[in-house]
């Protein structure tokens, strides 16, 4: 059969058999599904799905980039994510009550993305004082079973992270109804909050800012060349221990960002940051550990699966039908859908 | 050999101490053990308060054992356990409902409904270990994780069943408020618990899930099935932990999914089964006691500060993780080594 005699539906199948199947299999279902939620509940729908999704990528994409090169499991991450939410809300509201008395149109717009950086600063700072503090020495000392160890590690950081916030700020929620004072864009009839539509860009900014830096500064490359090879790194003269601490710092400072644009869904609560926590989770296990640009795509699959849960089944189902799903996809194919792109997981586990 | 004929009693002894060692008893636990026995009826320790506190610490000794069957030896976290310890409470609580809001009330008596819970934690563990087969460590972990957290959901949101976040209120076992019953029912659960895991990880099986845990492609091929072995420890260790929530359930005669299947709560386990030592069993027994008291002096204490009990925990576990991952059953091997050379061998 010649090329040009091969029919539509079977250069689809062929597409489809080959490589990774099961990637395709589940971007396929995703975006019919996001088709589906489109013609059922309109495209308004569709959008916070984006927000969220941008938010669930944000989020993961700091897991997967600090677990690739450091091979640390964090298991700390929805607590970066709440530290963030407290600086944003720490930062933003004096400056919201300033402006009730001095209207500034500049400082108005400008006082979310203070927030959000004043919140991406915190997160750098708790990130590299943790990692100093706890994950170097035992780094030092051993690293055997090392990725179960930072596990467990990680597992004891948020303990005392979240009951430490309990202490400091009480169990009250703190949060602002509202970013920006601005009425809903339309656009082709399908409203937009202006709220929502920057915390997308935001999430995509930082996104994109990342993988900048680790492509095209020096610093970026040396990053690389660790997660690569990290003898050779070393050989080369990189300090790795330096590597490390502003890796976990950057994947940090990720997660506080997102936490502080996401102050107007979820407010600041000593445990607000369990359930990012656990979606970011979700979507490195679904797309593969370690895996920075599949955690991007995973997270608007993810988004769209919470979505489709909550509007057709119920919204206290959001995280039972999602696990649910997530158990099957990881029967199937063990180290998720585009596959894991850390070499010697299995063996250093 | 000879001095022992001359002296049947110390050889009496010797016996003795020989099989409290196979029933995975030093004679310092023992006699703890015994000692932990008795407090009602010591003066001084006869009240309420605290035999209230050895009864919690007993039920996370028990946990932590369990715990530690798995983490410790094939080497696989059951990050879920609170999870698997929450089907086991509601299991049992929802077979001994009497309430007729619920659509379910057969009225069981608490003694035998907690067999039940244990049973179906038991096969909750089973399943969970066929699902995690293809996988290892931290992605069995993480699985655990997850089944944890839609178990939980599923308490949450069944509520024709389980009253969902609201609670249900399990009957207690016995009709007085005293808390000395409970005291003898969970040392004995505690007991039968270690014992018989104590066994098991000292008989070939032990040994099959000790080199499961250390290396597991060489276990493979070493001819260890396994499916078989994984799957026969997390079993073991889900009947258990659905037998102690059973316990919980109609102990405190409350329960709530965030009460039992949170998430925090198998930090809790974790955090002292680590600290005691893992791969020791005893090690969070020993660990357990003491820190419960210490836990409710420092929050009765600190009243201002809530919670404050769990940022020890957490600084605690992440100390012995960093510095001393033996943990106390480390230190008493090295203790029992300096004091008792003939010992170490």
């Amino acid at each position: 059969m010649t090329e040009s005699g091969k029919s539509g539906f079977q250069s689809m199948l062929s597409w489809l058999t080959g490589g990774r199947v099961a990637a395709k299999v589940v971007v396929l279902l995703s975006i019919l599904l996001a088709v589906f939620i489109a013609i059922q509940s309109g495209a308004g729908r569709l959008v916070n799905v984006f927000v969220t999704g941008g938010m669930w990528a944000l989020l993961a994409a700091g897991l997967a980039l600090v677990f690739g090169i450091t091979n640390i499991v964090n298991f700390a991450h929805g607590e970066s994510f709440m530290v963030g939410a407290y600086v944003g809300y720490y930062v933003f509201n004096p400056i919201h009550d300033y402006l009730a008395d001095h209207p500034s149109k500049v400082l108005g717009l400008g006082a979310p993305f203070l927030g959000i950086l004043a919140a991406a600063l915190a997160g750098i700072v708790l990130g590299a004082v943790s990692e100093r503090l706890v994950l170097a020495p035992l780094r030092k000392r051993t690293k055997e079973g090392w990725i179960m160890n930072t596990f467990l590690l990680t597992a004891g950081i948020s303990f005392i992270l979240v009951n430490s916030a309990t202490i400091i700020m009480t169990a009250n929620f703190k949060g602002v109804a509202q970013y920006f004072e601005i009425d809903p864009i339309r656009i082709l009839g399908v409203r937009f909050s202006v709220d929502r539509l920057a915390s997308f860009l935001v999430a995509m900014v930082i996104i994109l800012a990342v993988s900048w830096y680790l492509k095209w500064t020096r610093t970026g490359r040396a990053i690389r060349a660790v997660s690569q090879d990290e003898t050779g790194a070393q050989m080369a003269g990189i300090n790795l221990n330096y590597i490390y601490t502003l890796t976990y710092a950057l994947s940090t400072a990720m997660a506080a960002a997102a936490g502080a644009s996401l102050l107007f869904i979820f407010q600041a609560y000593p445990t607000v940051g369990h359930d990012p926590n656990f979606f970011a989770w979700y979507v490195v296990m679904l797309v593969g550990l370690g895996n920075v640009y599949g955690a991007i795509l995973g997270g608007f699959i993810v988004a769209l699966l919470q979505a489709a849960t909550q509007e057709y089944i119920g919204i206290a189902w959001a995280d039972v039908i999602p696990t649910a799903v997530m158990i099957l996809i990881l029967i199937v194919v063990p180290s998720g859908i585009f596959g894991s792109v850390v070499k010697g997981v299995h063996e250093q586990s | 050999m000879s001095k022992n004929e001359n002296n049947p009693m110390q050889d009496r002894a010797a016996e003795f101490t020989q099989g409290l060692g196979r029933m995975g008893f030093s004679p310092l636990g023992a006699a703890l053990f015994v000692l932990l026995l008795f407090t009602p009826v010591i003066p001084g320790l006869d009240n309420q308060y605290i035999i209230r506190w050895i009864v919690f610490g007993a039920f996370l000794a028990a946990q932590a054992v369990a715990f530690d069957f798995t983490a410790g030896f094939i080497n696989v976290v059951p990050f879920g356990f609170a999870g698997i310890v929450g089907v086991g409470a509601y299991t049992s609580a929802i077979f001994s409902n009497q309430s007729l809001n619920l659509v379910f009330h057969p009225a069981i008596s608490p003694w035998l409904a907690i067999w039940i819970g244990a049973f179906v934690a038991g096969l909750v563990g089973f399943g969970l270990g066929v699902l995690t087969l293809r996988l290892r460590g931290i992605f069995a972990a993480v699985m655990s994780w997850f089944v944890g957290i839609a178990l939980m959901g599923l308490a949450r949101n069944m509520t024709w069943l389980t009253r969902g976040p609201s609670g249900m209120a399990p009957n207690t076992f016995f009709a007085s408020t005293s808390n000395v019953p409970y005291l003898y029912v969970i040392l004995i659960m505690l007991l039968v618990i270690y014992v018989t895991l104590n066994l098991i990880t000292r008989s070939h099986i032990g040994l099959a899930f000790r080199a499961m845990g250390q290396n597991y492609d060489a276990a493979c091929a070493s001819g260890i099935n396994p499916t078989r072995y994984r799957v026969m420890n997390f079993t073991v260790s889900s009947l258990y932990a659905g037998w102690l929530g059973g316990f919980y359930a109609h102990y405190v005669g409350s329960l709530t999914p965030t009460s039992i299947m949170d998430t925090s709560k198998t930090i809790e386990v974790l955090a002292i089964a680590y600290i005691g030592g893992r791969g020791s069993l005893w090690g969070g027994i020993v660990v357990a006691f003491p820190m419960v008291f210490l836990m409710e002096v420092i929050r009765s204490h600190w009243t201002e500060l809530p919670g404050i009990q769990f940022i020890i925990y957490g600084v605690l576990l992440i100390l012995t993780m960093i510095y001393y991952p033996l943990g106390i059953a480390g230190i008493f091997h090295w203790l029992r080594k300096r004091l008792v050379p003939a010992a170490a061998k």
